[in-house]
């Protein structure tokens, strides 16, 4: 027995002593817990992030994004830049090469044909891409040889990282799609199920909205990888429950986004079987303030539109005075904990493009009524700030249902109230606030509320579409369905210059001055919109699991070939 | 008659009855008294006779019929039938004596299993009882059902297919199977029509001639008693007021409480019955619970004295087989007390006497 | 009761209809709407075109049609090509899930097993825990013991799975680390170590439901028992000399049996509802999974279907508690 034990620790002994990454699938299993079950795996029909960032285990794009937001190849051979000719001078084509050797999981090559199918798949017009976005203003793509795509755009790109890059937009295999083009995407449900892909693990079983059984990719371009020989990925349940499987009992390995109160996490890490992580991007909780006047005695179809300024929100003190009444560190530590930070920017990440705004971080409530003194504001019988027309400060603050955000509306009506502004609030059942359906008075577009409550992000890098989105053209209303981007009604000219330069700036030096001075123009300077937290990602994962490198730029699962057993 | 039933032998002999059920309340359902349903009676039945039973609804007479067959424990006293002790049989030799002690219930429809068919409830018994083939054992299910008057074509059918006799005849059928020789009958004709109930009657009344049983007739009607009873037992509150033979109850019956009770039963004889006057009683009628001391009937009695409020009368016999339990013919206090009490009993129990309808 | 059984079914296809516009109405006109599922990143012309791709802008009674059409013809038909590898059903659009893109009944076909193991076995473990417990509560009313079931059936009752269901973990999975708190639906029986790994992930999703099932129907069971305990055919029993044991066993508890039989027959169709919450907590992910997740996600088709096809159980079952009930007690004659 006791030479047993011997024997058996001499040979642990010796497989520690080989190099940590000896080959592929010697790590055994891993266990990925997601709280939203994955419905499929093809990112072009959905846009969930867990649809998207499982199937990035299985399908990739040409280069992806790594945890500090910059470029790296993975069915590219090299990132095309203007430096080595891969992008044109006049920034109108991108030309793309595949690794040499590459294969699918069947076995078969991938060539550039592959490639020119996967963005013809997402832009059939019946198909109903999600990722649609990412081939806008790609007027062709061609294949040069087996191994070159060249892309062109309709109009000079200077970010052209957008088509084939990123999770989202991944090559698929033309073999198994090309009957699934346009209105047949949705009968295609063995392809839909089991993509045959270049990632560094194929599926084996899957189960919608439940579990995805996936085994390493015997034709993975770097022999020795993954470490892991399987992976199933379960789904459902809540944070809570997420987080509890891998830092109390030790079932999973990683949790996917355990955001849960800050109370709850310390909790959990004394389990002491994992570690949470956490990083941040680019989503802000913030306030948008109404421009337009959403009062319920205008006629349907004027209301929160153009035709009728806000009776108060159009004067940037009383703007100002709201956000200088907030204290964002207690809404931090109250909602986030670890998860969050608190901001004053729009665009908070990546760095280059972070404006050192931070004069919103220390609340001023004394401030902030003198501005509203200063603004002709001066209070009631009852209060509240009345001025000299009549017009009370009385404001409707909605959001949607969810416990932080309630809490939220809670405390900053109470700050709001010290400074002598009414204030009602709303919640709103999140599948009809964010639902879009033009018929609901309810929708976060049609803004049916003086101010109002999310996050919102971009996808990716660059911010330029995002701080495209407050065009005057963008603006919701009736002719659009309400359809819009520009929530808060924002319409400077100055602005809209500022955008089409953007669009013209390829030096990213220059690109970064411009997105600062964008992003200071909509917060610090006139407070249409209010940031308050910077929401971080956070994720976690078992103490025997190595290699993890939260990624809040591209899939969290980004480097799962990297991961490996503790042992 | 009574001379004839006093010669025969006795079947059942019943020594101080006791059958108090507990009361349970409070948050943890601790005993907090008892039920005094029987409160220690004694008679004997003899062979070949009915002895009836009779009293107001609650007064424990289906208790007290219970009980004798051991279908409650008794809390004490002793239950003799054919010699055999009832009331302390352990459990298996009850069930061996099962078979010569039956009952007939109140109600036809609830005393029949409502998922047995007539034949399988009449043979139940023949099952545990005997080692009978199932020929025997369907014939002897056919003769039953024969001597009650049942089609032997019902066999297959379930109760809930009869009319009311025909349960009751059902119920007797199942209750003779065994040929026992004492039966209960708990008001067995209490639940059926008027002009069902002669036939039940009657068929017992045949059944008794044929096989030689032994009745217990419990009933509060107390002219149907008087048809069919060689003896009958008067029984308030838990204990027997006056027992005796049929004729000498029927015509001077001794207790205030029988008195009362049979003021109210009709006269055949329309001479008679324009005479009959009626003793309506009032007063508090006791709880089974919770006793007067004393007589039992003391709260209500016409002629109640104050002996009556502290002593508990003996049950003695006052003529040959006349039993009663009545200070008033305790010859000891009636000579000394009974000529004073009479007027002091019209004031404190506020009695009318008034002329029968 | 033939004649009976087949109007009754007759009578069931006019109310069906009714309940499935009614379900499909109510689902369609609850608020929420499946582009609440898609990222604020996506574009709005985008978001368009997804929905255009789902159907989901097409007028509802043009919905409700094709739902009908694809329920009860589209369906059934493919049914009869996979069971006798025909195909009528070629080229024919069956009902698809807006989350998945997928056939729903696929779904419902795959998540069926582990309902069914999970929620059916917890159902028999209840019923078999309760009826035992019933019966000797009842027996012994007032007893120590009917007094301790009375409470933990109490507790059961009133406390909301989910609260059993975390303490259960925090216990068994946490603490103790008996058993695991996350049910693995890809786990095959192969062998005995496989079969205990089952039997133990089933054990706290079980227990959570079976204490819940148990102290319904033991309740009910108790209750017909003392019903029964006190009726004079009881007495009857006893005084044809019978043994205690047949008295109870056999006369008490047949007779006790029928409305508890229904009951059971009744809570049937609840169990292919699954236990949504349970189901949540311990990520069983069956039926009451798929329910609750198609209806955050706004999946029209899917919740259609689905609470469409329990109307249907209920229906079916309460007509089989029907005729059950007939055939139980001879007093209850149909026709
Ligand atoms: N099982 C029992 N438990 C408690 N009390 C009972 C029970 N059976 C009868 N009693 C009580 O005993 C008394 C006598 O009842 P019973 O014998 O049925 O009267 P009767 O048959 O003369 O109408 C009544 O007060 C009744 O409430
Ligand atoms: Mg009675």
């Amino acid at each position: 027995m006791r030479l047993r034990t011997a024997l058996m620790g001499a040979c642990a002994t010796a497989a520690m002593a080989l190099p940590a990454l000896a080959e592929r699938g010697s790590d055994g299993n891993v266990n990925i817990l997601y709280s939203q079950a994955v419905s499929i795996l093809n990112p072009y029909l959905s846009s969930g992030t867990k649809d998207v960032e499982v199937s990035s285990l299985i399908i990739e794009p040409l280069a992806g994004f790594d945890e500090k937001g910059n470029l790296f190849p993975r069915l590219a051979a090299e990132i095309p830049t203007l430096e080595n000719g891969g992008v044109s001078e006049d920034l109108t084509t991108i030309t793309w090469k595949l690794k040499e050797g590459l294969l699918w999981s069947d076995g078969t090559p991938v060539t550039s044909a592959d490639v020119v199918f996967s963005w013809q798949y997402c832009t059939h017009p019946e198909g109903g891409c999600a990722q649609a976005a990412r081939y806008e203003g790609v007027q062709s793509v061609e294949a040069i040889d087996e191994r070159t795509v060249k892309v062109t755009f309709s109009a000079p790109k200077p970010n052209p990282y957008s088509a084939f890059v990123g999770s989202t937009s991944p090559i698929i295999q033309k073999a198994q799609f090309q009957d699934c083009l346009g209105a047949a995407a949705a009968t295609c449900t063995a392809q839909n199920f089991g993509p045959i892909g270049t990632g560094p693990f194929r599926v084996t079983e899957f189960k919608v909205n439940d579990v995805v059984q996936l085994e390493a990719n015997p034709h993975y371009r770097d022999p020795e990888k993954p470490a892991f020989a399987t992976v199933m990925v379960k789904g459902g349940g809540d944070a809570a429950g997420a987080a509890r499987a891998v830092m109390e009992t030790g079932e999973f390995d990683y949790a996917w986004n355990t955001q849960i109160n800050p109370e709850l996490q310390a909790q959990m890490k004394a389990g002491g079987k994992g570690q949470f992580v956490s990083a941040f991007g680019t989503l802000v909780e913030r306030i948008e303030m109404n421009l337009t006047n959403p009062s319920p005695s205008l006629p349907e179809g004027e209301r929160s539109t153009v035709k009728h300024p806000h009776p108060f929100l159009t004067d940037a003190r009383v703007r100002k005075a709201l956000s200088m009444a907030i204290d964002r560190n207690l809404l931090v530590e109250v909602g986030y904990g670890e998860a969050g930070r608190p901001t004053c920017n729009l665009v908070p990440a990546p760095e280059i493009y972070a404006s050192d705004n931070t004069d919103c971080l220390t609340q001023d409530i004394e401030g902030a009524k003198a501005l509203l003194e200063e603004a002709g504001f001066t209070p009631g019988p009852d209060g509240i700030r009345v001025n000299a027309d009549g017009v009370r400060l009385s404001v409707l603050y909605q959001t949607s249902v969810n416990p932080v955000r309630q809490d939220f509306q809670a405390l900053i009506k109470q700050w709001w109230n010290e400074i002598g502004v009414e204030v009602e609030l709303k919640s709103i059942d999140p599948g009809v606030y964010f639902g879009g359906d033009p018929g609901s008075p309810d929708t976060f577009q049609k803004f049916y509320a003086d101010v109002e409550m999310y996050a919102n992000n971009f996808d990716g890098t660059d911010p330029e579409p995002y701080l495209a989105q407050y065009l005057c053209d963008k603006i919701p209303g009736p002719e659009n369905q309400w359809q819009g981007e520009n929530i808060n009604r924002y319409c400077d000219p100055a602005y809209e210059a500022l955008v089409r330069e953007l669009a013209q700036t390829r030096d990213i030096a220059a690109r970064a001055e411009l997105v600062k001075r964008m992003n200071d123009m909509l917060t610090k300077e006139s407070h249409v919109v209010v940031p308050l937290v910077d929401r971080g990602r956070l994720s976690a994962h078992s103490n025997t699991l190595g290699g993890v490198v939260l990624n809040v730029w591209d899939t969290e699962l980004w480097n799962v070939q990297d991961w490996y057993r503790i042992k | 008659m009574p001379e004839a039933a006093a010669a025969r032998r006795k079947l059942v002999e019943v020594r101080d009855l006791r059958m108090h059920f507990p009361i349970y309340a409070g948050l943890l359902r601790r005993r907090v008294g008892a039920v005094k349903a029987v409160d220690g009676v004694s008679f004997d039945i003899h062979e070949g006779e009915t002895l009836g039973l009779v009293g107001e609804s609650g007064c424990g007479k289906s208790t007290c019929g219970r009980a004798l067959l051991r279908l409650y424990e008794p809390t004490s006293g002793s239950i003799r039938i054919d010699g055999r002790e009832i009331a302390t049989a352990g459990f298996d030799t009850l069930r061996t004596l099962r078979p010569i002690m039956q009952m007939v219930f109140q109600d036809p429809q609830a005393s029949l299993n409502p998922r047995m068919t007539v034949g399988s409830i009449i043979g139940e018994p023949l099952d545990e009882h005997t080692r009978l083939s199932r020929r025997e054992k369907q014939e002897r299910i056919h003769e039953l059902m024969d001597a009650v008057g049942l089609n032997r074509a019902f066999a297959n059918r379930y109760p809930h297919e009869f009319s009311g006799g025909q349960r009751q005849s059902i119920g007797i059928a199942r209750a003779l199977a065994l040929n026992p020789r004492f039966i209960v009958c708990d008001e067995p004709i209490a639940a059926l029509d008027v002009s069902i109930q002669a036939q039940v009657v009657n068929l017992l009344e045949d059944l008794q001639a044929r096989f030689g049983l032994t009745y217990l007739f419990i009933s509060h009607d107390l002219s149907m008693v008087r048809h069919i009873a060689d003896r009958v037992a008067v029984m308030d509150l838990g204990r027997i007021a006056e027992l005796a033979p049929r004729d000498a109850l029927y015509e001077a019956p001794l207790h205030p409480y029988s008195q009362a009770l049979l003021s109210a039963v009709p006269e055949p004889d329309p001479n008679a019955e324009t005479r009959r006057r009626r003793i309506i009683l009032t007063g508090d009628v006791p709880s089974p619970a919770n006793p007067p001391r004393g007589c039992n009937f003391s709260t209500r009695c016409p002629r109640v004295m104050p002996v009556c409020r502290e002593v508990e009368p003996a049950f003695r016999e006052v003529a040959p087989g006349h039993f009663t339990a009545c200070h008033l013919h305790d010859p000891a206090i009636s000579q000394t007390a009974g000529t004073a009490a009479a007027p002091e009993a019209k004031s404190t129990a506020d009695t009318h006497v008034q002329q029968g309808a | 009761m033939f004649t009976y059984t087949l109007r009754r079914l007759l009578l069931a296809i006019p109310t069906l209809l009714v309940i499935s516009l009614v379900i499909f109405l109510l689902v369609d006109l609850a608020p929420g709407s499946p582009a609440s599922q898609i990222p604020l990143t996506v574009p709005a012309e985008v978001r368009m075109r997804i929905l255009e791709a789902m159907g989901a802008n097409e007028p509802i009674h043009v919905r409700y049609l094709l739902w009908l059409k694809q329920f009860f013809v589209v369906e059934p038909l493919v049914w009869v090509d996979a069971t006798f590898g025909t195909a009528f059903s070629e080229g024919m659009q069956r009902i698809l899930s807006w989350q998945s893109r997928s056939p729903v009944f696929d779904v419902i076909v795959e998540r069926l097993p582990q309902t069914l193991t999970v929620v059916g076995m917890a159902y028999v473990v209840g019923v078999l825990i309760a009826l035992p417990i019933g019966i000797y509560s009842a027996y012994r009313q007032y007893s120590w013991f009917d007094q301790i079931g009375t409470f933990v059936a109490m507790v059961g009752f009133s406390v909301p799975t989910f609260f059993t269901g975390l303490v259960l973990i925090l216990v068994f999975a946490v603490n103790l680390g008996w058993f695991p708190s996350i049910y693995n639906t890809s786990l095959r029986v192969t062998d005995w170590e496989s079969f205990v790994a089952q039997v133990r992930q089933m054990v706290l999703p079980v227990a959570v439901l079976a204490l819940y099932n148990a102290s319904q129907i033991s309740r009910y069971m108790r209750a017909s028992m003392l019903d029964n305990l006190n009726q004079d055919y009881v007495r009857t029993a006893r005084a044809k000399g019978l043994r205690e044991r047949v008295v109870v066993l056999k006369h008490v508890l047949r007779n006790s049996m029928i409305p508890v039989v229904t009951v059971i027959a009744l809570g049937i169709p609840t169990i292919f509802g699954g236990a949504i919450i349970t189901e949540q907590v311990f990520r069983v992910n069956g039926l009451g999974a798929l329910l609750i997740g198609a209806i955050q996600a706004s999946d029209l088709p899917m919740v259609q279907t689905l609470t469409f096809i329990f109307a249907v159980l209920i229906v079916i079952f309460n007509l089989i508690a029907d005729v059950l009930y007939g055939l139980l007690d001879p007093r209850i004659r149909y026709d």
